[in-house]
């Protein structure tokens, strides 16, 4: 496969909920939780999904895998137009692409042995049944760090971490080439969740395996991830190779999400961007940039612009290191808009018009969506 | 100067259909005043229990406390009725927990719900109480509280619904708070705001803090001293500077390279082997033998629980293979490793 065709492809994807009211259930208006959204995954390479709960992170791994209906936008498999399967050749597109969820006791149905677990995937797909699919059972158990004789036992008997072993181990019983992972390890105890991060990555190493890692937890998706997409609201705010993102980030909430995640290093206390107000409702996203109400650059972009139309003024981005520069592009007035309680002044453009996912001035393929930074 | 709230020997025991466990054992530990002392460890180590006991508030049964003692400004709480008790909870020692949805009652308003915590220690008429009550939701930084008073807690966020427990956990102005994962639900701009808030809230009023957490970030942020458990026992305490700087028990050191870094790009994460065990079945002698990477088959290790001695002038750690361990003294650890000065910053 070349490299312009990755193994996934997302196109422009929209899921949008309905809210229904009253006795006839009426739709009186649409949650749209992801609004919008485009990426590509080549094979064997990690995406990382970062965000804050309610961005829609999870929304966009279930809508890709089908698991929730998506309103609209494009999905393809290696070229192929995945959302136009149906039947048959469906079942056997989904043993290609598999998902690892957060909670490894709730994605076990207690009354199966684990082998059973493990096992009915492979011959529900027709791969193996009888001795064979014993054996293929003991070897998956034992490539995830498991005995073969936990076959015969329950979920229940298990800990935490051995369960999402066990739950890893049902992912690629199908020798899938795509796994979502949403919040694989942030049930764990930390001391479990780095033997389970090196378990994944091994898994990727040597089956080329390509994964949509979806967490909230920034340092764990640094870690993880080859590139990095951050949402917000049910759009990518911004997305670049994972060192790039976090050496140079390019958009406020970028800034503000690196800045608000605790330092273990009591002698390294950072300045903080402490973000005001909270994540607004996607029932009811605020107009333009949707985060334009919590925005510290297009507050400081305002009070600067409306002193001088023209002026061009950079930012050190407390703690990160680096700076943004801002741009005051065809300046057109501010205007006051009111975030938890107090009223801010931004700038007019940022309020009323949703800024385009762009490139920016850094590496190759680091786009963000923002009108003041450049 | 004295210890606000210090903790001796406490052994913790819960019945169980498979018998009695013991989730809590032999903690030592003292809290200063205007101090935070945070209690670091993984799920089923005890650190909840114990902060639980020391308000009284384990079920009992099945719950009793075994033996030791818990001292709150010299005296010992465990022989109080439960009449007195409820003039400490709240009062001198507030507490909030991981979960503020759970913590919250739906069928009453916020402002209802601070007031009654407001009367139960001050003799104050019910317009004094709201007045109250309305001022503190103005120190946690609630936007209009005299609307926010009359709201019903499902209309509130999640970091709002913190913000309500902590204005309810300081209108007495209490001596100490312990603060059970206080930001664990919470996404992280929303914890950034709420730490933020705990640490100024703290400084203005003196207030001692005994921050429950597993997570090292918040643990180097914010603690003075750091106590860190493992299968009910503290297995290492020190200043905060010190612990990061030289961990001393393997189990500490083993948490510090397992946890990703920003910006610190590691092919591949060290790992602790083996996991958790239950309080159901811990193993015998040094209770962390079985996933030790010093141990080298010690038949000391397996066998004997080894001690919190003191390693170095004010830290404090229980590992059999610490260089002449067996020289170090033993006592009770203190955290008082900082001058008063340096504790108000």
């Amino acid at each position: 496969m070349s490299q312009d065709t990755p193994l996934l492809r997302v196109r422009d994807l929209k899921t949008y909920f309905p809210i229904k009211r009253g006795v006839l259930s009426r739709t009186v208006g649409w949650i749209k939780a992801v609004d919008g959204v485009s990426f590509d995954i080549q094979p064997g390479k990690t995406l990382g999904l970062v965000g804050e709960s309610g961005c829609g992170k999870t929304t966009v791994g279930r809508s890709i895998l089908r698991l929730i209906p998506s309103t609209s936008g494009d999905v393809s498999y290696k070229g192929q137009d995945f959302l136009a399967y149906r039947g048959e050749k469906l079942r056997r597109l989904r043993s290609r692409m598999q998902i690892i969820f957060q909670d490894p006791i709730g994605s076990l149905n207690p009354r199966m042995r684990i082998g059973n677990i493990i096992g009915e995937p492979i011959e529900v797909h027709g791969i193996a049944r009888g001795e064979e699919k014993r054996k293929r059972v003991a070897s998956l158990l034992h490539r995830v760090g498991l005995d073969e004789n936990d076959a015969a036992k329950y979920p229940h008997e298990f800990s935490g971490g051995q369960r999402q072993r066990i739950g890893i181990a049902r992912a690629i019983a199908l020798s899938p080439d795509f796994i979502v992972c949403d919040e694989p390890v942030s049930a764990l105890d930390v001391s479990i969740q780095s033997q389970i991060l090196n378990l994944l990555a091994d898994l990727r190493a040597e089956r080329n395996i390509a994964y949509l890692f979806i967490a909230h937890n920034l340092a764990v998706v640094e870690h993880f991830s080859d590139e990095v997409a951050v949402m917000y609201l049910g759009r990518i705010v911004e997305k670049a190779d994972a060192r790039e993102l976090y050496a140079n980030p390019k958009h406020p909430y970028t800034t503000a999400l690196l800045s608000a995640v605790p330092e273990p290093d009591p002698r390294r206390k950072r300045d903080r961007i402490v973000l005001g107000g909270e994540v607004p409702s996607p029932a009811d996203p605020p107009a333009g940039c949707p985060f334009h109400p919590r925005c510290q650059l297009t507050r400081e972009a305002a009070a600067k612009g409306a002193a001088d139309p023209s002026a061009t003024v950079s930012v050190v981005q407390r703690g990160l290191g680096g700076t943004i520069s801002l741009r005051v592009l065809d300046f057109d007035g501010v205007r006051d808009v009111e975030s938890g309680g107090e009223t801010f002044r931004v700038l007019a453009k940022c309020a009323a018009q949703t800024p385009p996912l762009e490139a920016k001035n850094g590496k190759p393929g680091h786009v963000a969506a923002c009108w003041v930074t450049e | 100067m004295q210890p606000l709230l210090e903790l001796r020997n406490l052994t913790v025991a819960f019945d169980t259909e498979a018998g009695e466990i013991r989730p809590v054992q032999d903690v030592s530990l003292s809290v200063y005043p205007g101090q935070t002392v945070a209690l670091v460890g993984e799920s089923g180590c005890g650190k909840s229990v114990t902060a639980l006991s020391i308000l009284r508030l384990i079920p009992s049964p099945p719950g009793k406390v075994l033996g030791g003692q818990i001292l709150f400004e010299g005296q010992d709480l465990l022989p109080r009725s439960e009449k007195q008790m409820q003039a400490v909870r709240g009062k001198d020692i507030a507490m909030i927990f991981q979960e503020p949805m759970t913590s919250l009652n739906p069928v009453f308003t916020v402002g209802e719900q601070i007031v009654e915590a407001v009367q139960l220690h001050q003799r104050v008429g019910t317009k004094q109480a709201y007045e109250i009550a309305e001022q503190s939701m103005h120190d946690v930084g609630i936007a209009d509280p005299h609307k926010r008073l009359h709201e019903y807690p499902h209309r509130l966020s999640g970091g709002m619904r913190q913000r309500i427990m902590i204005a309810m956990a300081l209108s007495c102005r209490p001596k100490l708070l312990i603060a059970d994962e206080p930001t664990t639900a919470l996404d992280v701009t929303i914890q950034a705001q709420i730490l933020e808030l705990l640490r100024e809230l703290q400084h203005e009023r003196g207030m001692a803090v005994m921050l429950i957490t597993h997570d090292l970030g918040v643990v180097a942020e914010n603690a003075d001293a750091v106590a860190v458990m493992y299968a009910s026992r503290l297995v290492e305490c020190a200043a905060v500077d010190d612990l990061f700087d030289s961990p001393q028990h393997p189990y500490t050191e083993g948490l510090f390279r397992a946890i990703p870094r920003l910006g610190q790009v590691h092919e591949r994460l060290q790992t602790i082997a083996g996991s958790v065990p239950s309080p159901r079945r811990f193993p015998s002698g040094c209770k962390f033998h079985p996933r030790c990477p010093r141990m080298n088959a010690d038949p000391l290790c397996a066998g004997q629980e080894p001690p919190l001695r003191e390693i170095t002038p004010r830290h404090w750690a229980a590992c059999h293979k610490i260089d002449n361990f067996a020289a170090k003294p033993i006592t009770p650890p203190n955290t008082d490793s900082r001058r008063p000065a340096e504790v108000s910053r």
